[in-house]
């Protein structure tokens, strides 16, 4: 296993940006997140550490040493890709056995790792099969059985639950995160599904336009993110324009104390569901829409000519033209500088 | 029901006009070959003149040199032509010129490719002249004999000059076509682009490979006019040796034509047979990894 360090990665296809500066740390033994929207540079990204292609500009590391003139077939950081790739002419355990036999490991060895990999992705039975004949997530785990059966120094994941459905993709990304902890392997997973990226990596590096915007927790990432870009990655939000001064912040809406001590003109984030709807509200508002989702509902509430996004969990039922009150705590209030 | 049957009805009036044609040859062949041929007035059926034709050496000298043709033509075409489509895929920034070169041999007609062969290694073609004026031959008659020579050496240069880049197109469609992420699979997992080759290109190319192999065979071995026009005097390619029986002018031979035509279509149905076993390897893969 591998620290992997990037060091201002630059990367432009035809005269188009594509990665822009990239620097990246991620520990030894670590699974973190690489999210952003499509075409965002993530999956070049994993190219790059990956050796199937070259950065323009900057370095990678494995464990404090430059990587960068090591071909790909000896690299070790191994690609799981979004599309699988299983070789479609070779069965299930040639298919797990092909990065062996091209390292030309003795038949016997293949063969006890083959069945060591297919009894962990728990394939029995299907070792004879061709790709063709297997399920999505069946495909799934030979491409994880088949980056593993090399004991990869990384193990780099292109969106590797997005072909797969709802249930499959829970099962998948859990099964995934049990082999992290188990193998205490370096992963970098790619993703554009925030959940995802939330509930899988110790950190994720938000990615946008070939930059990353901000590398940390998920709870970091998720109650503080550095800019509004950030923040709207991850769902709706509802931005007030205002003015702090002396800890109070002035908006449309009214004047509310925060726990801030600075002054400036400011652009308050307020997540739809750090709106509570409660007669003890600090600010008067009325119901204009309302839209049902089963366990959640989603409201629409006018506060002083300001129209919020408001997430409730389904329990009580306000309808559209009812005078309510809704409490903020602007005390956990995020707040951008304009 | 309807449905399904639609499209066969609505082609039926053609399909009647080529199969009758088709059919009706290939039964009056038949019918011939043993020997009935009621416009001379040879009603009975026998098998003599399938004996006659095994029994006869010149047959099996044509066989065997139909054979020797068709398989070094065929078996060479399709190792060159997979390598210069490999040479093609590697070579990704090449386009225009190159691209078209290779492909113009394809749509040149079989008779021109004969001719082409002919004034280039003929011992008064191109090839003796250059080698004559660099002073390398003494005479234009020290240039080995490669038209109408006994190793059919003119028959195959004509026969590779036009199969190399058939297969050679076929090939570089199908690695074209194929997903190029399967080769970077492959080099991300360890291999190096030889192994690249050998284990994952030429074995996903392999029934396709095997196809034209069987497609290229079976136009040689049947086919007429290269061996016509640049074949030699003996032994003569098969269908060669049929022309001329058919057109000899005693109609009691008729039936030893017919029963070499027979052996002929016989052996063209086993490749067909062969054919359609390498297209049931194709569609074994199925090969949802090209894009």
């Amino acid at each position: 296993m591998s620290q992997i360090e990037l060091r201002n990665i630059c990367k432009k296809f035809e005269n188009k940006r594509i990665l822009h500066h990239v620097n990246l740390l991620v520990q030894e033994g670590e699974m973190i997140s690489l999210l952003g929207p499509s075409g965002c540079g993530k999956t070049t990204t994993l190219k790059i550490i990956a050796g199937l292609m070259e950065p323009d500009a900057g370095d990678i590391l494995f464990n404090d040493t430059s990587i960068l003139n090591i071909p790909v077939e000896k690299r070790g950081a191994i690609i799981v890709f979004q599309d699988y790739l299983l070789f479609p002419h070779l069965t299930v355990e040639e298919n797990i056995e092909f990065g062996l036999k091209m390292a030309k490991v003795k038949k016997s060895k293949r063969r006890e790792k083959v069945r060591e990999m297919i009894d962990l992705v728990q394939l029995e039975g299907h070792e004879k099969k061709y790709p063709k004949e297997l399920s999505g997530g069946q495909k799934q785990r030979v491409a994880i059985a088949r980056a593993l059966a090399i004991e990869p120094k990384v193990l780099l994941l292109d969106e590797p639950f997005s072909n797969l459905d709802t249930r499959l993709r829970e099962i998948m990304r859990e099964f995934i995160c049990d082999i992290q902890r188990k193998f205490k392997i370096t992963m970098i997973l790619v993703t554009h599904d925030k959940e995802e990226a939330l509930m899988t990596s110790s950190k994720i590096a938000v990615m946008l336009d070939g930059e990353i915007k901000q590398f940390g927790t998920p709870k970091e990432i998720y109650e503080r993110p550095v800019s509004s870009l950030v923040a709207d990655f991850f769902g709706e939000k509802n931005y007030v324009d205002g003015e702090i001064k002396e800890g109070i912040f002035y908006s449309i809406m009214g004047s509310f104390q925060t726990g801030l001590h600075k002054n400036g003109r400011v652009r308050a984030m307020i997540r739809p569901e750090e709106i509570e709807i409660t007669p003890k509200g600090n600010i008067a508002g009325i119901i204009k829409n309302k839209t049902y989702a089963g366990e959640k509902i989603y409201y629409i509430i006018d506060c002083n000519g300001k129209r919020l996004k408001c997430i409730t969990n389904g329990k009580t039922f306000y309808n559209i033209g009812e005078k309510i009150n809704v409490y903020i705590n602007f005390d956990n209030i995020v707040f951008f500088e304009r | 029901m309807y449905n399904k049957l639609k499209p066969y009805i609505m082609l039926t009036p053609v399909l009647a006009v080529i199969s009758s044609v088709f059919i009706s040859g290939l039964v009056m062949g038949f019918l011939q070959s043993l020997g009935h041929f009621s416009v001379i007035g040879m009603k009975q059926f026998t098998f003599k003149y399938y004996k006659e034709v095994f029994m006869d050496r010149g047959f099996l000298e044509s066989l065997k040199f139909s054979l020797y043709i068709s398989f070094v033509s065929s078996v060479t075409a399709v190792i060159a032509g997979a390598l210069l489509a490999y040479s093609i895929l590697q070579n990704k920034h090449n386009k225009g010129i190159e691209q078209l070169l290779y492909k113009l041999p394809v749509i040149v007609p079989h008779s021109v490719a004969a001719l082409l062969a002919y004034n280039m290694l003929a011992q008064s073609g191109i090839a003796s002249r250059i080698l004559y004026h660099m002073g390398i031959i003494n005479a234009q008659t020290d240039f080995p004999s490669l038209v109408f020579d006994k190793n059919g050496a003119g028959i195959l240069f004509a026969y590779l000059w036009k199969e190399i880049p058939f297969v050679a197109m076929v090939v570089y469609a199908i690695w074209r076509n194929m997903n190029d992420q399967l080769s970077e699979a492959a080099l991300n997992l360890g291999a190096n682009k030889r192994q690249v080759f050998w284990h994952v290109l030429l074995p996903l190319a392999m029934p396709t490979i095997a196809s034209t192999f069987i497609i290229i065979f079976a136009f040689s071995f049947g086919a007429f006019e290269i061996p016509y026009l640049l074949g030699p005097t003996a032994p003569k390619t098969l269908p060669v040796k049929a022309y001329i029986e058919y057109t000899n002018p005693d109609l009691t031979h008729r039936p030893y034509t017919m029963a070499i035509n027979m052996i002929l279509t016989l052996i063209s149905l086993f490749l067909l047979w062969l054919y359609n076993k390498a297209f049931q390897l194709i569609s074994k893969y199925n090969h949802e990894s090209r894009t």
